[in-house]
């Protein structure tokens, strides 16, 4: 079975400043790798060249076997894809709820408006937030924004999903509802690349955990490997702070 | 609104500015006799002035009349100020000017005169009750002169003998009534004009004799339009010779303004003014209100696209659109105007229309400050929309158009709102070249009947209506389609 997604040798830089060095990994249909690692080793920027919003500075990217570095790929083809779930939410202010949710597959010819409907309706149904489908996103709390964030990106039927520290800006009373439903996702089979500092969530959902530190994946493997016996320092030293508090 | 309603927008708006441009070209093409467009001064009694329903006349237009009658030529009169009229026919844009122009040796240079048709000299006039003597009491003071004239430059011709200093004036009323006022302490002007200006009420005496004597012409361009100087010399000797040439002189020197102008007496009120000179207010509005609506359309247009290209991540797009930011946005709309109006035509030979180099004038300048805050509206948009709609496969230009613009141009409504009253008052700088919008319609007004300061409070007071409307509607129309 070829991989969801294949990185191989993948260097980003900032200027002089190298935030990626040389990243290798494969996820294969319906794993779900979560990513760790202390801020500012690249997990975000490592996330967002999988769907190019960060030009890779070299090495290879194929994801459902399209080539990202290839310049005749037709991006925007990929990314309808791979569904993407930010930490700041980044719902449009201007449209509804159900509007957020169906702009894509109606923009995109995919679904017509009353299909749309009907599968925004659906998907909002399953994030438990049906009742909202006409309300503003600022009327909504950041759980319910995630929430709605995510059914938004699940509106082009992708067969991975990222997500970059979907629960971070949340209260702690909200960050439940938006895992349950990244659990229910993982359930259902999709493929799913997620960064986390969610720890619990992790060792419960993972089929594999990555450690980031300076721009290397430094350690990888079952959540019970990573977690209850880390090889490399930094891993040992990065959970003894994050499990301990 | 949505691709459709946006192209409909589009072909409306080209259907109303080529329209406009046709009516005003359509002159030329409609008679058999030669046409010509011949500016004059906007006011320079008893050569040119209006008389009560707004039509001109005087001596430089009775004469283009008769003459125009028999050597069967048709004319358009376009008003101007004396200096920007003298401009326009160098720069091909006007066939001839007919404007109490002095011949003088530097103008011979540039301009070819049909026969001399009348006799002047330069005299020195001062506030009645001023206490100037001689020109040796002009030391350290300051006179005032209108721009371009030869009484001007018959003036810096003496100015070091006499040590006085010079501000000018576009306009011979305001002229006058700055020296009456005493702000300045004479003014230089030709002798037949300012007779009849002291003889119709201007408090200015004459200080000195006629100096510098020489004749008016009716110029054009050189080595242009000669078949119009040689009617314009036949008519002239034909009306010599028959005495219509007399006639018209005797029927303006000595006269009172009023045998022309009406009463000045009469109904000097407010609504007096007002109800006079209602259709001339009118379409003076009128003009303004064409050139502020399709101004801001245009304005809006151009400003959009540069503003987009201000902002898309492509450097030679970016280093264009700022580059023509910068340079409208810093350019003097007069500048600009002029540089449109003479300039362009001196370089390509095509004329343009003043309405239409008004317009461009406006699309331009306006446009610029339009695409600066466009494009810094839909900067202070945050990333992560852009971000979110291109990771769900949206293009650019699709993600721009249905997440960035909406919420960019909410942002800017504010600012659409400012740039459409300053584009309203803009327009008053395009009087300059000749099109009688509103301020234009004003100056014109007390060029006939010397009441500055009630039309210049009625004209005021005009502005500040139609702003108040425009302002509402603008306001009116954001609530009702902006915020949906
Ligand atoms: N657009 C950018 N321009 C320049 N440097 C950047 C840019 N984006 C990220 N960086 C730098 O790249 C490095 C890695 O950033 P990144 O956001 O990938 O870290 P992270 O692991 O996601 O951290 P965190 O846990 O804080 O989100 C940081 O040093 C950051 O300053
Ligand atoms: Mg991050």
């Amino acid at each position: 079975m070829t991989a969801k997604v294949s990185v191989k040798d993948l260097h980003k830089a900032y200027g002089d400043n190298e935030v990626l060095k040389g990243i290798n990994l494969e996820v294969q249909e319906n794993e779900v790798v979560v990513m760790i690692g202390p801020s500012g080793s690249g997990k975000s920027t490592f996330l967002r060249t999988l769907n190019k919003l960060e030009e890779p500075s070299s090495g290879e990217i194929l994801i459902n076997g399209f080539n990202l570095v290839d310049k005749n790929t037709d991006i925007n083809k990929v990314r309808e894809n791979v569904g993407m779930v930010f930490q700041h939410f980044n719902l449009f202010p201007h449209l509804s709820v159900l509007e957020n949710v169906t702009l894509a597959p109606v923009e995109l010819g995919k679904l017509s408006k009353e299909e749309a409907k009907t599968l925004g309706m659906q998907l909002l149904a399953q994030v438990g937030l049906a009742e909202k489908a006409d309300a503003k996103p600022t009327q909504l709390s950041g759980g319910q924004k995630q929430r709605v964030a995510i059914a938004r990106a699940l509106a082009m039927k992708p067969s991975i999903m990222l997500f970059d520290e979907p629960t971070s800006a949340l209260d702690p009373e909200m960050v439940g509802d938006v895992l349950q439903v990244m659990r229910d996702l993982a359930e259902e089979g999709m493929t799913m690349i997620v960064v986390t500092h969610e720890m619990g969530f992790a060792k419960q959902v993972a089929d594999r955990v990555v450690f980031f530190a300076d721009g290397y994946i430094r350690e990888q493997g079952t959540p019970e490997e990573v977690f209850n016996n880390p090889q490399d320092p930094r891993a040992q030293d990065f959970l003894n702070k994050v499990l301990n508090v | 609104m949505d691709k459709k309603a946006w192209i409909k927008y589009l072909m409306l708006t080209l259907t109303v500015v080529l329209g406009i441009i046709a009516t005003n070209t359509k002159f030329a093409a409609a008679s058999e006799e030669p046409h010509y467009v011949i500016t004059t001064d906007t006011t320079y009694p008893p050569f040119e002035l209006q008389d009560k329903n707004g039509k001109y006349v005087g001596i430089d237009i009775d004469i283009l009349k008769a003459i125009a009658k028999r050597e069967h030529f048709t004319f358009k009169l376009v008003p101007m100020s004396f200096n920007s009229g003298a401009q326009a026919v160098l720069s091909g844009q006007i066939d001839g000017i007919m404007a109490g122009m002095a011949i003088t040796p530097a103008r011979k240079l540039v301009y070819d005169f049909g026969t001399p048709y009348y006799k002047t000299g330069v005299i020195t006039a001062v506030a009645k009750n001023s206490s100037i003597k001689s020109l040796n009491d002009l030391r350290g003071k300051t006179v005032a002169l209108k721009t371009g004239t030869g009484a001007a430059a018959y003036a810096l011709t003496i100015q070091k003998k006499y040590g006085f200093k010079v501000t000018y004036f576009n306009d011979s009323n305001t002229m006058y009534n700055d020296v009456a006022l005493g702000n300045t302490v004479a003014t230089f002007e030709d002798e037949p004009v300012m007779k009849y200006a002291i003889q119709n009420g201007v408090k200015l005496k004459v200080l000195t004799k006629p100096a510098n004597s020489g004749y008016y012409g009716f110029g054009v361009k050189k080595g242009h339009n000669q078949a119009l100087i040689e009617k314009f010399n036949a008519g002239f000797a034909a009306i010599k010779k028959d005495g219509t040439y007399d006639k018209i002189v005797a029927k303006y020197i000595g006269a009172e303004e009023s045998t022309f102008a009406g009463s000045a007496k009469v109904n000097n009120s407010i609504w007096g003014l007002l109800n006079q000179n209602k259709s001339q207010f009118l379409a003076g509005i009128g003009q303004t209100l064409m050139l502020t609506i399709l101004g801001i359309i245009l304005a809006t247009i151009f400003g959009m696209v540069i503003g987009l290209l201000a902002i898309v991540p492509n450097k030679i797009s970016h280093g264009f659109a700022s580059t023509v930011i910068y340079i409208f946005r810093g350019l003097p709309l007069l500048v600009l105007a002029f540089f449109i109006y003479i300039g362009i035509p001196s370089l390509t030979g095509h004329k343009l229309s003043a309405l239409f180099s008004g317009l461009l004038t406006l699309t331009l300048n306006e446009g610029a400050y339009i695409a600066a805050f466009v494009a810094g509206g839909l900067k202070s948009v945050d990333n992560g929309q852009m971000e979110a709609a291109r990771s769900l496969g949206l293009s650019y230009w699709k993600a721009m158009r249905k997440v960035v613009l909406p919420q960019g141009v909410k942002l800017m409504v504010p600012s659409f709102i400012n740039q459409f009253i300053i584009t309203l008052k803009d327009t008053s700088i395009l009087s300059a070249i000749g099109i009688i919008e509103l301020t234009q319609t004003g100056t014109v007004i007390i060029s006939r009947n010397s009441q500055g300061f009630r039309i210049w409070f009625l004209v005021a007071m005009m502005y500040l209506i139609v702003i108040t409307l425009l302002t509402f509607l603008a306001k009116w129309a954001d609530k009702r389609f902006g915020n949906n």
